[in-house]
């Protein structure tokens, strides 16, 4: 059974995301020893120093959802199914890096499903309790690990009619946030496959490095990161990184 | 004790605890251990468990961390897994621990 990692990266006017990509990728060679299959467009891979061990695949990728008022091209994720080349695949945004082994022990566990149903702010200020204002289990589609079984295409297949009815969805599960958010599709085709009952999880929370947190150096084993006046430091913990700045530290 | 020195050591304490936090997180990631295809966590109550019913069955049942039940039919090995799991994540958050006690008053 072969084992991968599927990355979806589409550059924006106001962030290079290849570059974040690019550091998200040597640390899943370094740490899970998988080969990397990423799903981009062309005008992002003109711009890409391009890494040996990875394969590109180009799209034309949506472009129609917007994040506080600038471009924001996730709309590709359902498809995953479909893109993946291989038969276990580890999707994960580019802005997670892998300071550990975790994900490759999970990758060896016989779920067909797997997504995080916890996240915590390592600050510890709260900063991401606002994602639980819905009226369903929230799920965090940052990283997915998937077999190709007919039960996960049916997932899959989920999404993509939330993705299609994303409206009448959010308004059926009482969600504030209109624009087209992949936790929270996963989180209502999960809902919805599993009869509205609970399904299986990572166990355990992402890390999540807020926005306002300024990363202020890195190397394979883990971030320097400041916020305020306070400085603290994540090693050989997986974390997800939402201030892109990262790339360029 | 003048108000800056109080916030100077309020700031240290409020870092420490964040710091100690997300140690934790860290210790909690590192006790995933996956088991004949199941998702476990090398906790306490897990070895506990374990070492108690392998005093009285050569193989039994047990939850894994999503509640699925699991038959252990070799508990000798996957007790020495669980150990070996608690105790590397348990000696990594000890040395941060260790580090983060020495840190400057």
């Amino acid at each position: 059974m072969q084992q991968g990692v599927l990355i979806y990266c589409f550059d924006t006017p106001q962030v290079a995301y290849h570059r974040v990509a690019n550091a998200s990728m040597a640390l899943v060679s370094k740490y899970l020893d998988l080969p990397i299959t990423v799903i981009t467009n062309q005008a992002t891979l003109s711009w890409w120093q391009q890494r040996p061990d990875a394969n590109y695949v180009t799209i034309e990728n949506a472009s129609n959802n917007t994040k506080l008022g600038l471009p924001w091209h996730n709309l590709e994720r359902c498809e995953a199914f479909d893109h993946s080349p291989y038969d276990r695949t580890i999707v994960m945004d580019v802005d997670y890096l892998c300071f550990s082994h975790k994900l490759k022990r999970l990758c060896d566990s016989a779920h067909d499903f797997l997504i995080h149903d916890r996240a915590h702010d390592v600050s510890h200020r709260q900063a991401l309790t606002y994602e639980r204002m819905s009226m369903l289990p929230l799920v965090w589609a940052t990283v997915l690990i998937f077999s190709k079984t007919e039960r996960v295409r049916r997932i899959f297949d989920a999404v993509k009619l939330v993705r299609q009815h994303y409206h009448h969805y959010c308004n059926l599960y009482r969600i504030d946030y209109r624009n087209f958010r992949n936790d929270y599709a996963f989180a209502m085709a999960m809902n919805q496959i599993n009869g509205y009952h609970v399904h299986d999880v990572i166990p355990d929370s992402i890390a999540t490095l807020p926005n306002d947190c300024q990363v202020l150096s890195r190397d394979d084993h883990g971030i320097h990161y400041q916020y305020l006046n306070n400085v603290n430091t994540i090693t050989n913990q997986d974390v997800h990184v939402l201030n892109k700045e990262f790339a360029n530290v | 004790m003048d108000i800056n020195e109080l916030k100077r050591h309020s700031d240290l304490s409020f870092d420490r605890a964040v710091a100690k936090k997300n140690l934790l997180s860290r210790a909690e990631s590192e006790l995933i251990t996956v088991y004949r295809d199941h998702i476990f966590r090398a906790d306490p109550i897990t070895i506990a468990t374990v070492r108690t019913l392998m005093e009285h069955k050569d193989s039994f049942f047990l939850l894994d961390a999503n509640s699925n039940p699991v038959e252990i039919k070799d508990p000798k090995q996957f007790l020495a897994q669980l150990v070996e799991r608690q105790q590397s994540a348990l000696n990594t958050y000890h040395q941060a621990y260790q580090s983060l006690r020495s840190l400057k008053e």
